[in-house]
C-alpha cells in the first residue's frame, strides 16, 4: 500500500538541509509519495528508513533499461491492470530468436533484419527490438561465436539463453558491457548467475513455474545484489501464461507481493502457437517477448497490436491543425480538407503521395476524431471549417476557392458552402480512390 | 500452493443459449451456452474456449473478393457455403448476412425465409442471422427470419439504439436471442440494454456487440470497451452482464490487407483476423466472428491452449 506524504515525512530526517534538491523535507516527501523522486537523493536516511520507503515509493514494477545506445529500450514501471485506468507505459520488447547451431549467415541475416526492418504506421516506425541467442549446441565456444556474429552485425539489445554459466560467461566476453539479458536463474544456479550478472552488469531472468517460488527466488537474487530482474513464470499453455502473468501484475501493482514487482519475460518461440503467445503477451503484461523470426504478415499484425495496446485510449494521437503540403503545390493546386486524427492524416497523405499530384492538405481540429466519428458527434461543423480557413490564412495560400471534402462529410457540403463562401467538392469516401478522383475531377 | 485470490468480484455474466437441439425443440446438432463467467477471461477454474462464427452471405457481390476468390463456387449458394463452413472450415457457428436485402427496393421477403430454411437444412450448427441494412424493411425481414428459424434459438442481429424494435419483436415472438450493438462505448451499451429490457427482451436473450474496430483502425478503443464492460458486469452491473460477440468486419478492407502483395493477401487477412480475435477473446469476447476460412483452425488451436487449465487459479 502506498504511503501518504505525511507518513513519509515522519520517517525523513527533518533537517530541511535542501541537499535532496527540495526546499524542505515535506516537499521531498510529497514528491516521494507521487513516485517522482528517488529516496537515494537524501543522504541522511538510515538503512531502515530507506528500505521502508524504497519498497513503497518506487514504482510497483521495476523500471529496466535493456541494452545501450540508440536501440536500448525501457520496460516496467507499469501501474495498472486495465489500460483504461491509466494507459500502459512501456511496450514490450520483441526479441527475434536465433540458435547458435544456425550458420553464421543465417544468424547475421536475422540480426540485420532486426537492425533494418521498419514498418511505418501512423507516422511511427515500428520495429523489433533485439535478438535472442539460444545455446542449443551446449558448447560455450559455439555460443560465444554466435554472439560475436550478432555483435559484428548490429548493436542491438540481446537475450542470452543458456543452461550453464560457462556458456554465458564465454558469450558475455563479447557483449557483457552492453546490458544484455541473461536467462535464467533457477533455485539450483542462482548464486552463480547473480555473480555473473553482477560481474557484467547484465539483467537477469529468474525462472520458476510456481509464483511463490518465483517471488522467493527474486528476493534471493536481490539479496545477492542483483535487482535488475525479469520474471519467467515458465508457462506450459496459453492459459498458464494468462493466469500467471495476470497474477504477477495484480500482486505487484497492489504491492501485495513486492518481490513480484519485476517485468515479465515470455518465451513465445513455440512454433504452432507462436502468434497466439505473442498476441497474448502483448495484451497481458509481458515486457520482453522472445520469438522465432516472424512472417511479414505476422510482423505487421503483431507490431500494430502492440502499437494499439500501448496507445492511450483517452487521447487519440493527433496532428496539429493547419496547412500541409504534398509535393510543391502551386497556387492553383487542390485543397483537401480533413480532420486532425493522425490515422486519418497519414492514411490520406499516403494515398495523396502515390497519386503524384501536388496539393494542400487542410487539417481542421476535430479533437483527434476520425471523419465519421467527428461527423456523427457534431465535432465536424461548417463553423469549424470557416474559422480554420481564417485562422490559417487559406485564402492567401491558393488562388482558387474550392475545397475538397471527405466523402463521409457529404451531408455538410451545403452548409460549408453557405458559411464559408467556398465551393465544395465532395471527394470519395475511401482515400484509396483519391488519386483517380483528382485525375478525373480536378481541372481548374 | 495456489495463487492467492486476486479479485473480489460479486457477480456473474449471464448465460445465453444459442441453438436448440432436438431435446430442446430444435433441429441443431449442437447448442451452446455462453456466459457464466465469474472473473476475468480465462482465469476461471475451467475456462471455456470462445466460439468461432464463420460469416457468410447470400449475395456475394457485397463480400470481399479475397474471400470469394478463396472459397470458390460455394459462395453462390449460402446453403452449400454454410455446410462447407461446418465440415471443411471447422466453424462452431454460422453467421449469415442477408446481403441480398441490400438491393434497392428489396421486397422478396419469401426469399429471405427460403434462404434461412435452406441454410438451416444444410448445417447442424447454430445460426446467427444478420437481417437488413434498411430500417424500412427491417420488420418484414426479421419476422421472416424469426419464423423460418422457429424453435432453433437463433441469434438475430443487429439491434442498435436507433433501430431495435423490429428485431426485438421478432426475437420475442419466436423466442430467439439478439445482438445489441453500440459504438465502442460502455454507457451506450448499457443504455441500449435498458431500452431492450423496457420493451420486454429477457436479459438472457441478449449478446453485447461493443463494436470492434479492427487492428490498427479502432481496436485500441474496442479492446478497452470490452474490458470495461466485463469489469462492470463482474462488479454487479446487471445491465452489462451479458456475453460479448466480436466481429471485426473491417479486417478485410484495411490498407495493410488490401494493399498486400497478391500472393500474401490471404495470410495477411488471416493475420489481421487472428491477432484481433485473440486479443478480443482476452478482453472478454466469447464469440469471435471471422470471414477467412483459414482463421478458424488457427484460432481454434489457440483457444484450446487458452482454455486448458492446469494451475489452480485462486481462492485457495
Ligand atoms: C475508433 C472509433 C471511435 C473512437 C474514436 C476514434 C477517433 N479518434 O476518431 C471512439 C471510441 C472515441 C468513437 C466514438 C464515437 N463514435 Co466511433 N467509431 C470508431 C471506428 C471503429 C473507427 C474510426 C476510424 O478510426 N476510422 C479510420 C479513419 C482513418 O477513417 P476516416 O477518418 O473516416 O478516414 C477515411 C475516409 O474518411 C477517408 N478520408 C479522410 N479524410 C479525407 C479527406 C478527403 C478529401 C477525402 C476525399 C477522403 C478522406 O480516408 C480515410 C480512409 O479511407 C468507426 C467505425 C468505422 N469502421 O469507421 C466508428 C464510428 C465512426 N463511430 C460512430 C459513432 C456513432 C461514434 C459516437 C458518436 C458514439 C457516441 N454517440 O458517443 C462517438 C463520437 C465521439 C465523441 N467523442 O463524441 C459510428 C458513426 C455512425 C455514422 N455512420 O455516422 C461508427 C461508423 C461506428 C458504427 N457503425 O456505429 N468512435
Ligand atoms: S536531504 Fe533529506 S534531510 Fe535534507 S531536506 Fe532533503 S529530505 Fe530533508
Amino acid at each position: 500500500m502506498a504511503l501518504k506524504a505525511l507518513d513519509i515525512y515522519k520517517i525523513l530526517p527533518k533537517k530541511n538541509c535542501k541537499e535532496c534538491g527540495d526546499p524542505t523535507c515535506l516537499t521531498f516527501a510529497m514528491k516521494l509519495a507521487a513516485g517522482k523522486a528517488d529516496v537515494d537523493l537524501c543522504p541522511y536516511l538510515d538503512d531502515n528508513a530507506k528500505s521502508v520507503l524504497g519498497a513503497t515509493t518506487r514504482p510497483p514494477i521495476r523500471r529496466l533499461k535493456i541494452g545501450i545506445g540508440e536501440r536500448s529500450f525501457t520496460v516496467g514501471e507499469e501501474f495498472v491492470l486495465y489500460r483504461h485506468d491509466k494507459t500502459f507505459n512501456n511496450p514490450p520488447g520483441i526479441m527475434l530468436r536465433v540458435s547458435d547451431t544456425q550458420s553464421r549467415d543465417e544468424i547475421a541475416s536475422v540480426a540485420a533484419r532486426v537492425r533494418d526492418e521498419t514498418f511505418t504506421r501512423v507516422g511511427t516506425g515500428l520495429m523489433f527490438n533485439g535478438i535472442t541467442i539460444i545455446n542449443s549446441s551446449k558448447s560455450p565456444q559455439v555460443f560465444a561465436k554466435a554472439v560475436e556474429t550478432v555483435e559484428n552485425t548490429a548493436d542491438l539489445p540481446l537475450v542470452l539463453v543458456a543452461e550453464t554459466t560457462d556458456a554465458l560467461a564465454a558469450a558475455l566476453v563479447h557483449c557483457g558491457t552492453y546490458r544484455p539479458i541473461i536467462h535464467a536463474a533457477t533455485r539450483s544456479n542462482y548464486r552463480e548467475m547473480c555473480a555473473l550478472a553482477k560481474q557484467h552488469g547484465c539483467l537477469l531472468v529468474v525462472r520458476a513455474p510456481d509464483l511463490d517460488d518465483l517471488a522467493i527466488l527474486a528476493k534471493d537474487c536481490a539479496a545477492e545484489g542483483v535487482q535488475d530482474l525479469l520474471l519467467d513464470p515458465a508457462p506450459q499453455s496459453l492459459n498458464d501464461f494468462i493466469v500467471r502473468s495476470t497474477a504477477i501484475r495484480q500482486l505487484a501493482i497492489t504491492r501485495t507481493v513486492p518481490d513480484l514487482g519485476y517485468p515479465v519475460y515470455l518465451d513465445a518461440a513455440r512454433n504452432a502457437l507462436r502468434d497466439a503467445y505473442l498476441a497474448l503477451g502483448i495484451v497481458k503484461y509481458a515486457s520482453v517477448i522472445i520469438c522465432d523470426p516472424l512472417s511479414p504478415e505476422a510482423t505487421k499484425a503483431s507490431l500494430t497490436l502492440r502499437q494499439n495496446i500501448y496507445t492511450d485510449p483517452q487521447k487519440p494521437i493527433q496532428m496539429n491543425p493547419g496547412i500541409y503540403r504534398i509535393g510543391s503545390p502551386a497556387k492553383d493546386a487542390p485543397v483537401l480538407l480533413t480532420v486532425n486524427f493522425s490515422l486519418t492524416f497519414f492514411t490520406l497523405e499516403g494515398y495523396l503521395e502515390s497519386s503524384r499530384i501536388p496539393c494542400f492538405m487542410f487539417i481542421i481540429d476535430t479533437e483527434g476524431l476520425s471523419v465519421l466519428t467527428a461527423v456523427a458527434s457534431g465535432k465536424f461543423s461548417e463553423t469549424l471549417v470557416r474559422d480554420a480557413i481564417k485562422k490559417f490564412g487559406l485564402e492567401n495560400e491558393v488562388s482558387h476557392r474550392t475545397l475538397i471534402i471527405p466523402g463521409y462529410a457529404a451531408p455538410l457540403s451545403g452548409r460549408i458552402e453557405e458559411t464559408t463562401g467556398w465551393k465544395v467538392m465532395v471527394g470519395p469516401r475511401d482515400a484509396a480512390d483519391i488519386g483517380e478522383f483528382l485525375h478525373e475531377e480536378w481541372k481548374q | 500452493m495456489g495463487l492467492p485470490a486476486m479479485f473480489d468480484w460479486n457477480s456473474v455474466i449471464r448465460e445465453v443459449v444459442i441453438g436448440a437441439t432436438k431435446s430442446d425443440g430444435g433441429t441443431r446438432a449442437v447448442s451452446y451456452r455462453i456466459g457464466g463467467g465469474t472473473t476475468l477471461p480465462f482465469l476461471e477454474k475451467t475456462p471455456k474456449p470462445p466460439l468461432i462464427a464463420f460469416e457468410l452471405c447470400d449475395s456475394p457481390q457485397y463480400w470481399s473478393p479475397i474471400i470469394t476468390n478463396y472459397c470458390g463456387d460455394v459462395v453462390n449458394s449460402p446453403a452449400e457455403w454454410a455446410k462447407t463452413a461446418g465440415s471443411a472450415y471447422g466453424a462452431d457457428i454460422i453467421r449469415l448476412y442477408l446481403t441480398s436485402t441490400r438491393q434497392r427496393n428489396y421486397s422478396d421477403f419469401e426469399a429471405v425465409k427460403r434462404t434461412v430454411e435452406l441454410v438451416l437444412d444444410a448445417t447442424g450448427l447454430p445460426l446467427i442471422i444478420e437481417g437488413s441494412n434498411e430500417p424500412k424493411i427491417d420488420s418484414e425481414v426479421f419476422l421472416k427470419c424469426g419464423e423460418a428459424g422457429q424453435g432453433e434459438r437463433l441469434l438475430l442481429g443487429t439491434a442498435e439504439a436507433s433501430r431495435y424494435r423490429s428485431i426485438a419483436a421478432a426475437a420475442l415472438a419466436y423466442n430467439h436471442s439478439l445482438i445489441a450493438q453500440s459504438p465502442i462505448d460502455i454507457n451506450l451499451a448499457k443504455q441500449l440494454n435498458i431500452l431492450l429490457k423496457e420493451i420486454g427482451v429477457p436479459q438472457d436473450h441478449i449478446v453485447i456487440d461493443p463494436y470492434t474496430g479492427t487492428l490498427g483502425y479502432g481496436f485500441e478503443y474496442s479492446y478497452s470497451a470490452m474490458e470495461r464492460i466485463r469489469f462492470s458486469a463482474l462488479k454487479g452491473d446487471t445491465d452489462l452482464a451479458m456475453p460479448m460477440i466480436c466481429s471485426a468486419v473491417d479486417s478485410l478492407s484495411v490498407k495493410e490487407v488490401r494493399d498486400a502483395e497478391p500472393g500474401t493477401r490471404d495470410t495477411m487477412a488471416v493475420a489481421w483476423e487472428f491477432y484481433t480475435g485473440i486479443a478480443a477473446a482476452a478482453a472478454g469476447a466469447e464469440i469471435i466472428c471471422v470471414r477467412h476460412p483459414d482463421s478458424i483452425g488457427k484460432l481454434k488451436e489457440a483457444f484450446r491452449s487458452l482454455a486448458h487449465s492446469k494451475v489452480p487459479t485462486g481462492g485457495d
